[in-house]
């Protein structure tokens, strides 16, 4: 296996009431190696919303995806022990000061941990990975922790501070949004919706949740 | 539970709005927690953000108004909050809950479209105030769990703000991460 796409549940989410998961299907077939979801993973995008009526159908589409195009996990255990440790540290990294006490702010949960936890392992197997994750926190945990710092103390109007050393646990991985897989299939053809075709695409990401800028957007298209 | 007297102060004045039909003033109430509710994560503070914000909408939809349900379950609502009041006075934090839980209790015992109407008020609420947590930056998973709504709920709603625009969200040249895509394939 040359290499693996880890996916958490808000770019799944997000592919799958764009109706995109046919080209996500066809992006596995041209790929060397898994796309991969853990068991948490696999909780959001089909047992939840399978039953509630609005997100029925598009569960459906996903869980017919599991096998086929999407693989779970098989380090079932090991991922989920390391996705604990992932979410004490994430967790404890961040303290607020409220009224002269200070708290530490949960930021991340289960099923974002449990990819940080999967890339981990590949990783140390050395099998290259990336995690398509579409929520922002997650990754700006990984890639700047001190914006997400600074982010805080401009919400919440007060100061935030950081156990600094925390920080390097979430060095080292890769992230892209599903926009920017979206780019990879509009590049090699599997995106067939005619003129404007990149900025459809694009744009419908953004807004079924891609946390990304117009910015970063008009960046994509001018490359 | 945290924040006791902004909590108060904020019913209190949820009253005299409720009389003037303010819901304007009842929104901008809502929003008062939602510093403390993203940092402590307290269901209290969340409870109170939601219950206000779908009084606002409800006070906001004239149309309501002719349902023949309408004049009774605002009562209902009024008095649970006074209640709340009274009880958060007197720091009776169960007698407190029961008063918010009674609000929602309130909606069970309405009928047909009015039911439904408020039901979606309520749901809607909670998506509301869940993309204002996700916002302050908590993660989409961790928001969506604390408001007790799928993630697909609050991705759908998250796509149509302006949090993807934020300066602080761009980490990295899109050039990079674009290289990062392309070499995987």
């Amino acid at each position: 296996m040359r290499g693996a796409l880890i996916f958490d549940s808000s770019s799944l989410i997000n592919l799958a009431s764009n109706g995109l998961l046919d080209v996500l299907a066809d992006l596995k077939k041209i790929f060397d190696g898994e796309f991969y979801i853990t068991d948490s993973v696999e909780y959001e995008v089909v047992e939840h919303p399978i039953n509630i009526k609005k997100f029925e159908l598009n569960a459906l589409r996903l869980k017919g995806l599991i096998g086929k195009c999407l693989k779970l996990a098989e380090e079932r255990k090991e991922v989920e022990e390391l996705a604990k440790q992932i979410l004490n540290i994430a967790n404890r990294t961040f303290k607020a000061r409220f009224k002269g006490e200070e708290e530490y702010i949960h930021i991340i949960d289960a099923g974002e941990a449990s990819c940080l936890a999967l890339s981990m392992i590949l990783s140390k197997k050395g099998i290259k990975n990336v995690i398509v994750i579409d929520e922002r926190t997650t990754r700006m945990l990984g890639e700047n922790p001190e914006n997400l710092r600074k982010l805080f103390e401009k919400k919440f109007h007060t100061s935030v501070s950081s156990l600094e050393r925390n920080y390097n646990s979430f060095k080292g991985f890769s992230f892209i949004r599903s926009s920017e897989l979206m780019y990879v299939a509009y590049k090699k053809g599997l995106v067939k919706f005619g003129n404007n075709a990149l900025d459809a695409v694009l744009y419908a990401t953004k807004f079924h949740g891609a946390s990304i800028s117009r910015s970063e957007i008009e960046a994509m298209k001018r490359l | 539970m945290q924040e006791k007297e902004n909590i108060l102060d904020i019913l209190k004045r949820v009253r005299k709005a409720v009389e003037e039909e303010d819901s304007i003033k009842l929104r901008e109430l809502s929003d008062r927690t939602i510093h403390s509710s993203s940092i402590f994560q307290d269901g209290d503070n969340i409870a109170v953000a939601v219950i206000v914000y779908s009084l606002s909408k409800i006070i906001e939809r004239k149309n309501y108004q002719s349902y023949k349900e309408w004049s009774n379950f605002l009562e209902k609502y009024i008095k649970n909050i006074e209640v709340a009041i009274a009880a958060l006075e007197k720091d009776n934090l169960e007698k407190f809950r029961q008063a918010l839980n009674d609000i929602r209790k309130a909606i069970n015992d309405l009928s047909g479209n009015f039911k439904t109407h408020v039901q979606d008020v309520f749901k809607k609420a909670r998506v509301n105030k869940a993309s204002r947590i996700y916002e302050h930056g908590i993660s989409m998973e961790a928001t969506a769990k604390l408001l007790g709504i799928s993630m697909w709920e609050l991705a759908e709603y998250t796509g149509n703000t302006g949090i993807g625009d934020v300066d602080l969200g761009i980490t990295m040249p899109e050039k990079q991460r674009i290289k990062i895509a392309m070499e995987m394939f």
